[in-house]
């Protein structure tokens, strides 16, 4: 063969492998993203979410996909941070060209990806972000899968009340935090007021940060206010450690909070020091529905090899949300007719944001669509420490 | 309730002085600073909780923090110390850095980024000495911090051991040419350094019960604050300044805010930086130890 000939046939050979996969490719699946940390301070609550993610692709590539077209997830760890959460999101809208997004992990973390979301024009859905107001402000393309705190505080308020009715109620805040310290300094103290409950240091709540190594100080300083109750706006490992000081110096007055106390094992690390606490999430592994005892099932067997870990092993609310978000983008696809591949993904991304924000209902297991803000709709249960477990009140 | 937070500061200030007590033993000796202390501190304190959850006593948990944590130092200094000793003064320092990084991503993969907690410690009895409460955890807290630090200080400055480490930090040559082994005295202070960050490391756990790979960031650099203004290689110096730096932080807490917290120490730092660099208790110049 001539060297001329050669060349044509090598140039041709290019070609087909650089242009052709990604015609064949963008024919075989509906592409979507998950962008989730598996590194940094949220490690294992990513790792669960990844989990609980795969759970729904898995099955509805079992019942052969999307119109007999498979489901594609690609992963980019967000890394527990706004700048590594950037870059994740510019990889998974950029190079990896995915429809939508679910994910990130973090209110912190949402504040600086749901802007690039916009600007990209990708829907977002954060599976983990509680901070009233991060939505709001970054339409039409930043969506939620969480209950805000606020509506989680109100079921929690009614059952303290209910539980203790206590006449004066100090606050203890973690002024680092941002979904911490709403709580504390915006959320609670509404809450408790509307529900004529006193708080005694609304002006002055005792405060510490995040992952703060001792609290002896702002127990003294708390049991110097001699409360009835005390209401935390503190992640669940914080919170552990100021109940078993508190307890440590002698006091006795109950705890209460909202969802993020629920992360941390508390019931099984604390002990005694913990009985009594009542906090509020929009799910838990105690519930006996059909669908979450099916997910928790399957959920449970994946994690043998997928990020498998005692921290991975059982499901809480966070793959909840990462699951019912993955089956929000198929009923997306399904309602949309939007066909397989990357050609005129503009389009596509801005039928799934409208399909989004026209999703006032939804039959997820703890998810009921999104309200006119772009936040999830979802049921509260509240929860009180019994027996090393959060068990339901009724 | 002042004198009940003076006694907390002294209990949280007692960890801080050995995390300090550990780097400035190193920068004595060296001239050089170990930031993967604070690193070498965190792998102790989960070497202890994991003795703790076998079911091993306090006193147990502290040796296996100790031992792991002095082993881990001697390989920061073969690994980051000595193939860089002829570098530039900066590489050592530079490469304690990603040491550090190293440990902390070991230390995720093995107990995970969700923080531990020191397995609780059941039959705690409670004092009350002048409205001062205490719990028997607190009372041995201080015991244990407060004898190893005597400790060090016996041994610095009266033993035979202590005379060679101070020699060797004024004039490595000139101890060697006087029959000091400078080699054994780098392993015995990167062993002790280590040593004193392990038991703050299980200290830390125990009383404070919430570590994670990421707590010794922080508290290393709390404890290279508390080198500063107690003064650069004085031991006594880095004891007094962990304690200061104890009394600061929960003295804010209890009266102004979280928030402050760490203006008002690292103002104190840049203070002293600037305009007291030689700190509270400065060493007599040309002696670094």
């Amino acid at each position: 063969m001539s060297r001329f000939k050669s060349l044509y046939f090598l140039l041709l050979f290019l070609t087909i492998i650089l242009v052709f996969p990604e015609t064949v490719n963008a024919q075989d699946t509906h592409r979507i993203g998950l962008c989730v940390p598996i590194t940094g301070s949220g490690a294992d609550a990513g790792k669960r979410e990844v989990i609980g993610a795969q759970v729904a692709v898995n099955e509805i590539n079992a019942k052969g996909g999307i119109g007999g077209t498979k489901l594609e997830m690609i992963f980019a760890d967000s890394g527990s941070k706004p700048h590594d959460a950037v870059n994740a999101v510019r990889k998974l809208a950029g190079d990896d060209k995915v429809l939508a997004i679910v994910g990130p992990h973090y209110s912190g973390v949402a504040e600086s990806t749901f802007p690039l979301g916009n600007r990209i024009g990708i829907v977002q859905v954060a599976v983990a972000s509680s901070k009233p107001g991060v939505a709001a402000a970054n339409r039409p393309f930043a969506f939620r899968n969480t209950l805000t705190e606020d509506k989680i505080a109100v079921a929690v308020a009614k059952a303290v009340k209910k539980r203790h009715n206590p006449k004066r109620i100090a606050l203890v805040v973690d002024i680092k935090d941002a979904v911490a310290r709403a709580i504390g300094t915006k959320v609670f103290p509404g809450v408790l007021k509307k529900e004529g409950l006193t708080v005694i240091n609304e002006k002055k709540p005792v405060t510490f940060q995040t992952g703060d190594a001792q609290f002896t100080a702002q127990i003294t300083k708390l049991k110097a206010l001699n409360p009835d109750a005390v209401g935390l706006g503190a992640l669940g490992p914080d919170a552990l450690n100021i109940i078993t000081e508190a307890r440590r110096q002698g006091m006795k007055q109950p705890f209460f909070g909202t969802a993020p106390l629920i992360e941390g094992n508390m019931p099984e690390k604390g002990g005694n020091a913990v009985v009594g606490t009542i906090a509020g999430s929009i799910w838990s592994s105690q519930l006996k529905d059909a669908r979450s005892v099916s997910f928790i099932k399957s959920y449970k067997k994946l994690a043998k090899t997928l990020h498998p870990g005692k921290f991975t092993a059982k499901p809480d609310y966070y793959p909840v949300n990462s699951y019912d978000a993955v089956y929000m983008i198929v009923d997306a696809i399904k309602s949309k007719g939007i066909k397989p591949g990357t050609s005129d993904l503009a389009k596509k991304r801005i039928a799934v944001k409208d399909h989004f924000a026209a999703m006032s209902s939804f039959n997820g297991i703890a998810s009921d669509g999104f309200n006119k803000v772009g936040d999830g709709k979802k049921n509260v249960h509240v929860f009180e420490i019994k027996d090393q477990a959060w068990k339901l009140i009724e | 309730m002042l004198a009940q937070q003076l006694a907390n500061g002294l209990l949280l200030g007692s960890t801080y002085a050995l995390i300090a007590l550990g780097l400035t033993l190193v920068l004595g000796v060296f001239d050089k600073l170990n930031i993967a202390h604070g690193d070498v501190f965190m792998f102790g304190a989960f070497a202890g909780v994991a003795a703790a959850s076998f079911g091993a006593p306090l006193i147990l948990a502290v040796i296996a923090g100790l031992v792991t944590s002095a082993a881990i130092n001697v390989l920061v200094e073969r690994s980051c110390f000595y193939p860089l000793r002829n570098a530039h003064f900066l590489a050592p320092m530079l490469s304690t850095i990603a040491f550090g990084i190293l440990l902390q991503n070991v230390a995720t993969q093995i107990w995970g980024s969700d923080p531990s907690r020191y397995p609780n410690i059941e039959a705690v009895s409670q004092y009350e000495v002048g409205g001062i409460l205490l719990s028997s955890i607190h009372v041995i807290i201080l015991v244990i911090s407060f004898s190893v630090m005597l400790s060090v200080d016996i041994v610095i400055y009266r033993t035979k051991l202590g005379r060679a480490l101070r020699a060797t930090a004024i004039d490595p040559e000139v101890a060697g040419l006087l029959g000091v082994n400078t080699k054994n005295v780098v392993l015995v202070t990167f062993l002790v350094a280590g040593a004193l960050a392990g038991i703050a490391g299980v200290l830390t756990a125990v009383v404070y019960s919430q570590i994670t790979p990421l707590i010794g960031i922080r508290l290393g650099l709390i404890g290279m604050v508390a080198m500063v203004i107690g003064g650069l290689g004085n031991l006594r110096g880095a004891m007094i300044g962990g304690i200061l730096i104890g009394l600061v932080q929960v003295l804010n807490d209890a009266y102004l805010d979280a928030s402050y917290r760490d203006l008002i120490v690292f103002s104190l730092f840049f203070g002293f930086i600037v305009l007291k660099p030689a700190g509270l208790f400065p060493q007599p110049s040309g002696n670094r130890s």
